[in-house]
């Protein structure tokens, strides 16, 4: 029997790609909230206001992003 | 009337082994959250626990991989459910009485295995499900969080930058609630069906289930409280190996070692691939570890857990081949499990009491 014939390939690459997307995307994203947040405390501090609104919402979008794909991964997987 | 009592006694023992891979393996989801010091230990592994049994009710891939792609149910009986489970029990008690990482689920599938050899022969195994369903999984899923949390920890201190590091410190350990809540909703979807897949099996063989059934609700509710249960209950010996002695890691270590750990068990639940959540949380410490500095790692520490693992599967077959022998011993009835089960009881209180004696594992330091 062939390995190939033993492996069920494409649910493993599918698992790879799902796995590495979420996992370095998610950390991308919450990443910049942090940066977000850092940089609205510091740009708040030099009294920037604009720049600040900007960095804030920056963040505030991101996290809004990482709830909405932890909140997808969950649907995705009690969809089977 | 036998064959009732043999299955309730199975149930029994399955749930108590879920209760040890509770107590077991779960201790590895919160370590990464307490050795940052983004958790403290007992809320740490009471929002863990909580998770696990909510996990628990997502999925059914899993328990169906388990129940019938692994070995042939039609060949199957509840006594060599049983002995697989003593086997994986055992095998868990040496190596939390040894304070090593190991893995609840191989210990099962190759306890299972193990005792279904030592009854039928090796035709019983059914290589597809166990080469391409679990073994290829269990070399490729560490390996997996490995890189992703590699690459993460990268991507993330890019983003970063240069900002202060009191507010990034903060921020990544405020996300060490939600990654580390992912990773034990993740570790009870997968861990949990493991035991449903075999009190199915066992009711498979019984007779009380058509074969291929989906796990009934009893079972699905039961095994969530078990392992809820056995994680509420400890590990503190494993969370010290796991979270401190493989790398000194700081908050966005912490993140991305469990963002990376939730999205491989996630998605290789998805696809019913049962995997060692010990195996790809330390997969996914080392990768954040590695990519800093290697030197960070402790490649020793590393090696013995990577040993452990290389024995759990034929170690846990062997002990489930030997349970199986000694059952056998009284015939097909009822007595050769009450027996062992009745030994394993007292070997239990055994190890817990020289435990007990030699002092309680030292808990990790937060913060």
């Amino acid at each position: 029997m062939v390995l190939a014939e033993i492996v069920e390939v494409k649910d493993l690459v599918e698992t790879v790609v799902f796995a590495t997307v979420t996992g370095i995307g998610v950390t991308a994203i919450f990443s910049l909230a942090i940066w977000g947040a850092a940089r609205y405390a510091d740009l708040s501090q030099e009294e920037r206001p604009w720049a600040a609104g900007a960095a804030a919402a920056t963040a505030g979008l991101a996290l809004l992003a990482v709830l909405a794909v932890v909140v997808l991964g969950v649907v995705v997987m009690t969809s089977k | 009337m036998t064959s009732d009592v043999i299955l309730v006694l199975v149930v029994g023992t399955a749930l108590a082994f879920d209760f040890t891979n509770g107590f077991h393996d779960t201790a590895n989801v919160v370590a990464t959250s307490i050795s940052t010091g983004a958790a403290n230990p007992q809320a740490a592994i009471a929002v863990a626990s909580l998770l696990n049994f909510v996990g628990a009710f997502i999925s059914i891939s899993v328990a169906a991989t388990v129940a019938n792609d692994v070995v042939d149910a039609s060949v199957i009986t509840p006594t060599i459910v049983f002995a697989g489970l003593i086997g994986a029990i055992a095998w868990n008690l040496v190596t939390w009485y040894w304070g090593l990482p190991s893995s609840s689920s191989h210990a099962l599938i190759g306890g299972v295995v193990g005792s279904a050899v030592a009854a039928a022969g090796f035709h019983v195994i059914i290589a597809e499900g166990l080469v391409g369903k679990v073994l290829i999984p269990a070399i490729v899923a560490p390996l997996l969080a490995f890189v992703v949390a590699g690459a993460s920890i990268g991507v993330s201190y890019r983003v970063i930058g240069r900002q202060r590091p009191g507010i990034v410190s903060r921020g990544f350990k405020y996300g060490q609630i939600i990654s580390g809540g992912l990773l034990a909703l993740a570790h009870g979807t997968n861990d949990a069906q493991k035991t449903m897949g075999v009190i199915t099996l066992a009711l498979i063989a019984n007779g009380s289930l058509g074969a291929g059934a989906d796990p009934p609700v009893w079972v699905i509710a039961s095994s969530a409280a078990a392992i809820a249960a056995g994680t509420y209950s400890g590990g503190w010996r494993i969370i010290k190996t796991t979270g401190t002695r493989i790398i000194k890691m700081d908050a966005a270590q912490g993140f991305t070692s469990q963002g990376a750990g939730a999205a491989v068990i996630l998605a290789s639940t998805h696809f019913g691939f049962p995997l060692s959540t010990t195996h790809v949380i330390n997969g996914g410490v080392m990768g954040s570890g590695a990519a800093k500095r290697l030197s960070a790692v402790r490649w020793g520490v590393a090696r013995n857990i990577v040993v452990a693992w290389v024995l759990t599967l034929p170690a846990a077959a062997a002990i489930g081949a030997l349970t199986y022998a000694v059952t056998s011993l009284f015939g097909n009835g009822a007595v050769g499990p009450v027996v062992v089960t009745v030994l394993s009881l007292a070997a239990i209180a055994a190890a817990f009491a020289r435990r007990a004696q030699r002092g309680a594992p030292v808990p990790v330091q937060s913060g």
